[in-house]
C-alpha cells in the first residue's frame, strides 16, 4: 500500500496561501496578547517553501472509503517562512505599568510616554519533528493533532538583530507562542479548512460542530449512552426490552450510577436553600448530561453548565423515586464499589431531598444521542471484549468448570491505546472546558486494571451464593452481588448455547453488554478519581444558578 | 468625579497643611483634569460618609453586566472637622476637578512654628486607608505618615490574587521645601526605584522668606497691576525611574509656568515635558477663559516615530438659576487668595450680587488653606450647580462628562463616543452617584 501526498499543488494554489495567511492573522490576534505589542499582528508573507515533510506511517488505526486514522511520525526541515508584522511599545516603563494597578502605581509623568516602533519578524528554518495524529472521516473532517511539542527549533529574525538583548526576548516569546499555536490553534485551523472541502453542510453551525465531536468523546457516559445491562435500584439487571423502554425520565431508578458523595452533597445543597445555612458545597465531581446533546446545554447555566446538570439529573430521579431504598445494597455490597459503602447514611441524608423538579422535556433528545453514539460504541465494545476476555478465562480458571465457550478468541485484537488520544484531541474544539476531557488518557489505563476488581468481586459472590452458575456473564453475577433476590431469569436468557450460528447473534450482544460495562466502570473511576474533576473546584457553587 | 475617599484624603493634606501640588508628578495636573478625565462605565452608586472626624467610610455599588463593589476604611489621626463632607453641601469646584489655580507658596521660614499653625513636633499625623473590592477579592491599602513638616512617608499596597506574588507595594518618601520638592520611591514589582524632584522659581518663590505684609508684598502682591508682562511661577523638575530587576529605566523632564492667583489676567497654565530616552516631547496649555469656562489643549510629537497627538478640551460651568455661560471678562475667581486681594474680590462680588453679599469676613492673614476655604466653599455652592466637560482628541473620539448636584446628591453622567464608528458611535455610557453625610 502506497500514498502519494502531493506537495507542490497545495503550495503552488495562490488562493490557499491567501486563505491560510487570513486564518494564521485571525488565530495570532485571538488570544490576550502581551502589552508590549500594541497593535494587530499581521502575517504578511507565508511561503511553505519546496521540501515536503518527512512522513513515517507508524500505525493505521482505521481505513476505510470515508474515514482514516493512523499515526505518522513527521520531520520537516524545510525551508518554509513566515513574516509577520505588528507594531511594538518600545518603552519598558509603559508596558510595566499597564499591567499594574493603578493604586500602586508610580505615576509617573512622562517617562511612561509611548514610543511604538513598526516589526517585522520573519520565523524561517523551522524544523519540526513530531508524531501526528491524524483522524479524517467524511462526516466530521480532518483532525490532526500533534502528541508531543512538535517545534524543534526555529530562526527568528526581526527589525532588532542588531540588538541582543530583544532578539534573545524575542526568540524566546516567539517559541513559545508558537507552541501553542502548534498545539491548539493549528488543529482549530486545520479542522475548520477539512470542515469547508467535504461537509460544508457543518459550517454554518460552527458551534454546534465541536460539541458532536465532543459527544463522541464521551460515549462511555453512562447518561449519554446508558449501559446496556443497567440493573434498576434492586439490581434486577434490565433486560432489553425493558430497557427499551427506559428513558432517564421514568420511573426506573437510576440510583447506583450516581456518585454517592454527590447525592450527599446535593442533600446539603438542597438544605442549604431551603434553610439560612450559607454554607454551598461545591459538587466535585458531578456527572453531567451537558455533552449529551447541544440543547441540553443551552438550558444549562452558562458559567456551571456541568455542575447544574449534574443538578438537574440528581432532582429528578430523587423525586420519582420516593420509595426506594439503599439499605440492602449497601449491606451486601462485599466492597466491590467502595463508593457505596455508606449507602445507609444517604438514606437519611436524602429523604430532606424535595419532590419537585422532575425532568420531562428531556425524553426527545435521548434518541438523538443514541443515533450519534453509535459507531462510538462499537469501538467501546471491542475494547470491552478485548481485555474482559481475559478475565473471563480469568475468572472461569478461578471459579471452577465452566461449561460456557469463552468467546474473546473470536474477537480480533484491536490495539485502542492511541484511540483516546485521539479522540480526546478532538475536544480541542470544543468551546467550553475541553481541558479536563484530555486528561482522560490516563483513565484509560485504568480501564484495564480494573476487571481485576471485578474478578475479585466476581469470585467472592460466587463463594458466598453457589448456587449461581459461574456463567461468563460478569456483569450478571456483579449484578447479582448487589441485589439480595435474584431474578432466576435475567442469567438463563442471556446465557450462550454454544451453537455456531446463534454466536455471532450472541456474540453482538455480548459485546454491547459489555460496552455498556466498561462504560460504567469508568463512569465509577471518574468518581472515585478526585483529582480527575479538581478543576472544578473554582467554579462557582451550582446553587445559586438558574436550573430550568 | 473625584470619589469621596480621595476627597477625604485631600482634605486629610489641607488639615496637615502638606501641598499636594508641590510635586513633579503635578505639573501636568490642570491639564490632564481638563483632557483625560475618565468617563464612568455602568451605573455606580456610592455612600459616603464621616461618621467622626477622623473616621470615614465609603461603600461601593456598581454593575457593568456584573455587579461589583467595595468597602472602604480610612482612620486619620488628625481631625478633619473642617472638611465638609456632606453631599448637600460640599463645594463643587473641589470635588469636580476642574482648572486649579496654584495656590501660593506659604511664606516664611519653616520650622519657626509660624508655618503650620498648630503643628506639633512631637505630633505624628498618620492617615490609613483600606478597600476591599468584593467579587475580586482584591485589598488596597495606603499608610501616610508625616513625621515633619517637611517630611511625609507613604505606602500603598495592593494585594491581589492575579497579580505576581500576590500584590505590590509602593512606598514613596516625599520631602517639601517650598521652593522645591523631592520625592523618593521604590516598588517591590520589578524593584522599580525612582526619584523625582521640582524646583520653583519667579514669581512668588523669590520672596518666600519675607513675612506677609512686608513692602515686598506691595511691589509683587497688590502692585501687580503696574507691572508689565504676567505675574507667574515656573517650576521645573525631572524624574527618573530603575527597575532593578528588569533593568529597564525611564525618564523625562517637565517645566510648567503657571500664573498665580494674585495676577489679574487670564489664569493659564503651560507646561511641556520631554522624554529624551524615548523622544517624546508634550505641550500643554491651559487658559480659564472666564469664571465659567476652561479651555486645555495638548500636542505629543514623537521625533523619532513621527508619531503626534492632540487633544483639545474644555469645562462649562454651569451658573446657578441661569443657563451654561461663559463669563469672560470677569476677574479671576480664584478660591484661594492671598489676603489683601481678597479686600478687591469681596468687593468685585458685592457688585456682583447686589446686594445679598455676607459680610466679607476679614481672614487673618496667617489662616492658610484648609479653615480659610469655608466661606468660599459656601460662594462657590451658590455660584455653580453643574459642569459640562467635554474632550476630543486626534482619533476622533468625544468624551463627554455632565457632574452637578441634584438635591443632596451628586451625580456624574459620562460617555465615550466615537466617531470613527459612526454606527455603534457610544463606547462606553455611565452614571455615578454619590451621597454623603
Amino acid at each position: 500500500m502506497a500514498f502519494n501526498f502531493n506537495w507542490s499543488p497545495l503550495t503552488a494554489d495562490e488562493e490557499f496561501y491567501q486563505r491560510a495567511q487570513d486564518l494564521l492573522t485571525t488565530a495570532l490576534n485571538k488570544s490576550p496578547k502581551p502589552p508590549i505589542i500594541v497593535d494587530d499582528i499581521l502575517v504578511t508573507e507565508f511561503n511553505l517553501g519546496s521540501v515536503p515533510p518527512e512522513l513515517e506511517i507508524l500505525e493505521i488505526g482505521d481505513l476505510a472509503e470515508d474515514r482514516f486514522r493512523g499515526i505518522f511520525k513527521m520531520c520537516y526541515s524545510g525551508d518554509a517562512f513566515l513574516t509577520l508584522r505588528t507594531r511594538v511599545q518600545a518603552n519598558p516603563l509603559n508596558t510595566y505599568l499597564s499591567a499594574k494597578p493603578a493604586f500602586t502605581s508610580p505615576q509617573p509623568l512622562a517617562a511612561a510616554a509611548g514610543l511604538t516602533i513598526p516589526l517585522s519578524i520573519t520565523l524561517s528554518e523551522i524544523k519540526l519533528s513530531a508524531f501526528v495524529i491524524l483522524v479524517f472521516s467524511k462526516q466530521k473532517g480532518l483532525t490532526l493533532v500533534f502528541r508531543n511539542d512538535p517545534l524543534e527549533s526555529i530562526k527568528v529574525s526581526s527589525t532588532f538583530d542588531s540588538i541582543q538583548f530583544v532578539r534573545d526576548y524575542l526568540q524566546r516569546t516567539i517559541e513559545g507562542q508558537l507552541r501553542t499555536l502548534m498545539m491548539e490553534e493549528l488543529p482549530a485551523i486545520i479542522h475548520k479548512l477539512s470542515l469547508r472541502l467535504w461537509c460544508p453542510d457543518q459550517l454554518p453551525r460552527e458551534d454546534e460542530a465541536p460539541r458532536e465531536s465532543a459527544d463522541d468523546e464521551v460515549a462511555v457516559d453512562p447518561f449519554a449512552a446508558p449501559p446496556l445491562d443497567a440493573v434498576d435500584a434492586s439490581g434486577h439487571v434490565l433486560d432489553a426490552n425493558e430497557l427499551s423502554s427506559l428513558s432517564l425520565d421514568g420511573g426506573f431508578e437510576l440510583h447506583p450510577l450516581f456518585s454517592q458523595k454527590n447525592l450527599l452533597r446535593l442533600a446539603a445543597l438542597n438544605d442549604s436553600h431551603r434553610t439560612l445555612s450559607l454554607f454551598t458545597p461545591g459538587i466535585k465531581s458531578a456527572m453531567f448530561r451537558a455533552w449529551a446533546g447541544p440543547m441540553d446545554r443551552l438550558d444549562a447555566g452558562r458559567s456551571t453548565p456541568l455542575a447544574a446538570q449534574g443538578l438537574l439529573r440528581t432532582h429528578s430521579v430523587l423525586g420519582n423515586s420516593t420509595t426506594y431504598t439503599f439499605t440492602d445494597a449497601g449491606s451486601l455490597d462485599n466492597g466491590q464499589l467502595p463508593s457505596r459503602s455508606s449507602l445507609s447514611s444517604l438514606n437519611s441524608t436524602t429523604m430532606g431531598l424535595s419532590v419537585g423538579a422532575g425532568r420531562h422535556p428531556r425524553t426527545s433528545r435521548k434518541k438523538k444521542t443514541r443515533v450519534v453514539n453509535l459507531r462510538r460504541k462499537t469501538d467501546t465494545a471491542s475494547e470491552a471484549t478485548s481485555d474482559t476476555g481475559e478475565t473471563m478465562s480469568e475468572t472461569s480458571s478461578m471459579a471452577g468448570p465452566s461449561s460456557e465457550p469463552i468467546n474473546a478468541t473470536s474477537i480480533p485484537e484491536e490495539p485502542e491505546d492511541e484511540e483516546p488520544i485521539g479522540s480526546s484531541s478532538k475536544v480541542r474544539f470544543a468551546k467550553g472546558p475541553e481541558t479536563e476531557l484530555s486528561k482522560r488518557l490516563p483513565l484509560s489505563m485504568d480501564i484495564f486494571t480494573d476487571p481485576v476488581d471485578s474478578v475479585e468481586a466476581v469470585v467472592m459472590s460466587v463463594e458466598e451464593k453457589t448456587k449461581v452458575p459461574t456463567g461468563g456473564q460478569a456483569k450478571a453475577l456483579e449484578a447479582g452481588a448487589m441485589t439480595p433476590i435474584r431474578n432466576p431469569f435475567n442469567l438463563d436468557r442471556k446465557r450462550p448455547n454454544g451453537s455456531d450460528t446463534s454466536s455471532v447473534i450472541l456474540e453482538q450482544a455480548w459485546i454491547a453488554r459489555m460496552a455498556g460495562e466498561i462504560a460504567r466502570r469508568v463512569y465509577d473511576e471518574k468518581q472515585r478519581n478526585a483529582n480527575f474533576w479538581a478543576e472544578r473546584n473554582d467554579a462557582p457553587p451550582p446553587a445559586y444558578e438558574a436550573t430550568q | 468625579m473625584r470619589e469621596f475617599m480621595d476627597y477625604i484624603q485631600s482634605a486629610f493634606y489641607a488639615a496637615t497643611g502638606w501641598n499636594r501640588d508641590n510635586s513633579y508628578s503635578s505639573l501636568n495636573a490642570t491639564a490632564d483634569a481638563l483632557l483625560s478625565f475618565p468617563t464612568p462605565r455602568g451605573l455606580r452608586i456610592t455612600l459616603g460618609s464621616l461618621a467622626t472626624p477622623q473616621f470615614a467610610t465609603a461603600y461601593q455599588l456598581g454593575t457593568v453586566g456584573v455587579v461589583d463593589g467595595s468597602v472602604s476604611y480610612l482612620y486619620s489621626t488628625v481631625s478633619l472637622r473642617n472638611a465638609v463632607a456632606q453631599s448637600a453641601r460640599i463645594p463643587l469646584p473641589d470635588l469636580l476637578k476642574s482648572y486649579k489655580p496654584l495656590v501660593e507658596l506659604p511664606r516664611g521660614t519653616i520650622g519657626t512654628g509660624d508655618f503650620l499653625e498648630g503643628w506639633d513636633a512631637s505630633e505624628k499625623n498618620t492617615l490609613a486607608y483600606g478597600r476591599l473590592y468584593l467579587p475580586q477579592s482584591m485589598l488596597e491599602a495606603l499608610v501616610v505618615k508625616r513625621f515633619s513638616p517637611t517630611l511625609q512617608m507613604q505606602i500603598s499596597a495592593v494585594s491581589d490574587q492575579t497579580l505576581r506574588n500576590g500584590g505590590t507595594v509602593l512606598g514613596m518618601v516625599q520631602y517639601d521645601r517650598q521652593r522645591y520638592g523631592i520625592e523618593g520611591l521604590a516598588s517591590s514589582d520589578g524593584g522599580l526605584m525612582g526619584v523625582r524632584g521640582l524646583y520653583n522659581f519667579g514669581g512668588d518663590a523669590e520672596n518666600l522668606k519675607t513675612p506677609y505684609g512686608s513692602s515686598n508684598d506691595v511691589a509683587t502682591g497688590n502692585g501687580i497691576g503696574e507691572r508689565e508682562g504676567i505675574y507667574g511661577r515656573f517650576s521645573t523638575g525631572a524624574e527618573l525611574y530603575y527597575g532593578t530587576l528588569n533593568k529597564s529605566g525611564g525618564m523625562s523632564m517637565g517645566v510648567r509656568f503657571a500664573t498665580l492667583p494674585t495676577y489679574r489676567g487670564t489664569p493659564l497654565t503651560a507646561t511641556m515635558t520631554i522624554n529624551p530616552l524615548m523622544g517624546n516631547i508634550s505641550w500643554s496649555y491651559a487658559v480659564m477663559a472666564g469664571k465659567f469656562c476652561s479651555l486645555a489643549t495638548r500636542m505629543d510629537f514623537n521625533v523619532y516615530s513621527y508619531e503626534s497627538e492632540w487633544a483639545v478640551g474644555t469645562e462649562l460651568w454651569r451658573r446657578r438659576k441661569s443657563s451654561w455661560a461663559v463669563d469672560a471678562g470677569k476677574e479671576s475667581p480664584a478660591p484661594e487668595q492671598a489676603p489683601p486681594p481678597k479686600l478687591e474680590r469681596s468687593f468685585q462680588a458685592k457688585i456682583e450680587w447686589r446686594l445679598d453679599d455676607p459680610l466679607p469676613a476679614p481672614e487673618p492673614p496667617e489662616m492658610q488653606s484648609a479653615p480659610k476655604e469655608l466661606p468660599q466653599a459656601e460662594e462657590d455652592n451658590d455660584k455653580y450647580s453643574g459642569v459640562l466637560k467635554a474632550r476630543l482628541d486626534q482619533h476622533l473620539k468625544i468624551g463627554l462628562l455632565w457632574e452637578g448636584r441634584v438635591k443632596s446628591l451628586l451625580f456624574s453622567l459620562g460617555s465615550g463616543i466615537d466617531l470613527r464608528r459612526l454606527d455603534t458611535p457610544f463606547r462606553s455610557l455611565g452614571l455615578e452617584v454619590q451621597f454623603s453625610s
